[in-house]
């Protein structure tokens, strides 16, 4: 082999080889450097400084493309600060202070899914196909007997950046650690069944049906029968019926748990 | 005249770089979802093979002809068209926003389209070129008409194709041949259109 190679190798036509891609190269780099020089283009400064205080987690929850399209919205006044989940606190009034408008705190919040079904909500069939929620509601309606609740096909965690969403018994759950409130998976559900609520909330809602009592009774062992027991029983008048579906104003909410210990379908939960 | 008219026909319709000889099938197929974007990726390949073989020509006719280093070709067109490429985004963000942002990601792209290394190949080889055209000697002249005719000849085979698509993307298609299958079928008949010439 050694024969082969070195004594095969014309020095001369190397040494030609090696300058003439030397000679390129370095008219291509003189060349491109000077075409950089005299087409640089002024980009606006305020959006290299907002991108800088921005998160960076190109989570796409505010409906821009990645976080430099939401800088150059926020620059051109197109975008509010507060659509952005991932930015720290801190970091929003850093922007807002550039852009030279108010910003007033917003509570953090985190994802949280109104379902508790799962293994407790009874199936029509057993579905066997693609995987996706989407996919499973395309093939009558979806596989549980509840038309509201968790489909469990986990169209939310394959969506969400941080793993903060999965799947276990059979309904997604968060993880309230490593969820940034970025809104993608809420916006992914093809239920409408994942909301964004105050980080300092102490009970939430966990069923989204929709439907009389009996017919819950049939299809979920833990929906949510419309009772009213948990409006009767809040000192705060903190939740209101709304369709058979009771809402906690967590702005009202004092955290004493009457609701949790009342529900006799246990679908009013304590958040750990 | 006559030469202009066999470089025209030759370029665009007999020789047509993506249906005839398979090259650069990577944007026909991927950027011909919508007319628009098929429109602005036909316009940038034009744009860049012209330019290309503008600056190749010369430099295997006068550099590496002369020093006997032919099999260099390749290396040094790679390096020629990603440098141009390069030079041609810098130049058309500052003079024309409005093309930079319509052409958009497909400039950046070219840089790996074989169609450009393959005009480059092309224009190159002289007994090819006299065949095809039916010139007596290539020059500079016919290579930049050829680079420039073949870019339109790849423009007019994508946007046939993103019309194609477009339509077919409305009609009740069986979901196993819905996508990527239909086009593939698609672009079969539109080369078999093209073998025609």
């Amino acid at each position: 082999m050694e024969y082969l190679l070195l004594k095969s190798i014309d020095t001369g036509v190397l040494l030609t080889v090696l300058g003439i891609v030397a000679v390129l190269s370095i008219v291509f780099a003189v060349l491109i450097v000077a075409v950089s020089k005299a087409c640089a283009v002024k980009v606006d400064e305020k959006v290299e400084k907002i991108k800088e205080h921005l998160s960076g987690a190109n989570c796409g929850g505010c409906g821009f493309a990645g976080c430099a399209d939401f800088a150059k919205a926020l620059a051109e006044g197109k975008a509010e600060v507060t659509s952005c989940g991932p930015t720290s606190n801190e970091n929003k009034q850093k922007i807002a202070d550039i852009l030279g408008v108010p910003f007033a705190k917003t509570e953090e919040m985190v994802a949280i899914v109104h379902c508790c079904g799962g293994d407790n909500a009874k199936e029509k069939f057993t579905y066997v196909g693609n995987e996706g929620c989407t996919e499973e509601i395309a093939f009558m309606g979806g596989k549980k007997v509840c038309p509201h609740g968790c489909i469990g096909s986990g169209t939310c965690s394959k969506g969400c950046l941080y793993g903060a969403i999965a799947v276990t018994d059979g309904v997604a759950k968060v993880d309230r650690k490593k969820c940034t409130a970025c809104g993608v998976c809420s916006k992914n559900c093809p239920k409408s069944i994942i909301e964004m609520i105050p980080k300092s909330a102490k009970v939430y809602i966990a069923c989204s049906t929709l439907c009389r009592g009996k017919d819950v009774m049939d299809a979920c062992s833990a929906g949510c029968i419309g009772c009213g027991l948990c409006v009767r029983n809040c000192p705060s008048l903190a939740i209101t019926m709304e369709n058979n579906l009771p809402k906690i104003d967590y702005s009202k909410c004092i955290g004493c748990k009457n609701c949790v210990l009342k529900c006799p379908r246990k679908c009013i939960r304590e958040i750990v | 005249m006559g030469q202009f008219l066999a470089i025209v026909v030759s370029a665009v319709f007999i020789n047509n770089f993506v249906v005839v000889q398979f090259l650069g099938i990577c944007p026909f197929l991927g950027v011909s979802k919508d007319f628009k974007s098929a429109l602005g990726m036909g316009i940038a390949v034009t744009f860049v093979m012209t330019i290309t073989c503008l600056i190749t020509y010369p430099i295997y006719t006068y550099l590496l002809v002369p020093l006997k280093i032919e099999f260099m070709e390749i290396i040094v067109f790679i390096f020629v068209i990603a440098s141009i490429v390069q030079m041609i985004e810098m130049v058309l963000k500052k003079f024309s926003p409005t093309l930079y942002n319509a052409m958009g990601i497909y400039l950046p792209l070219i840089t790996t389209n074989c169609a450009v290394l393959g005009v480059a190949e092309l224009v190159i080889d002289e007994t090819q070129m006299i065949n095809l055209l039916g010139i007596s000697s290539m020059n500079m002249g016919y290579a930049v008409l050829y680079g420039l005719f073949a870019g339109l000849g790849f423009t007019l085979a994508i946007v046939i194709m993103s019309g194609l698509r477009e339509k077919v993307a409305r009609l009740p298609i069986n979901k196993h041949l819905r996508g990527f299958p239909i086009a593939m079928i698609a672009a079969c008949f539109i080369a078999m259109a093209f073998y025609v010439f």
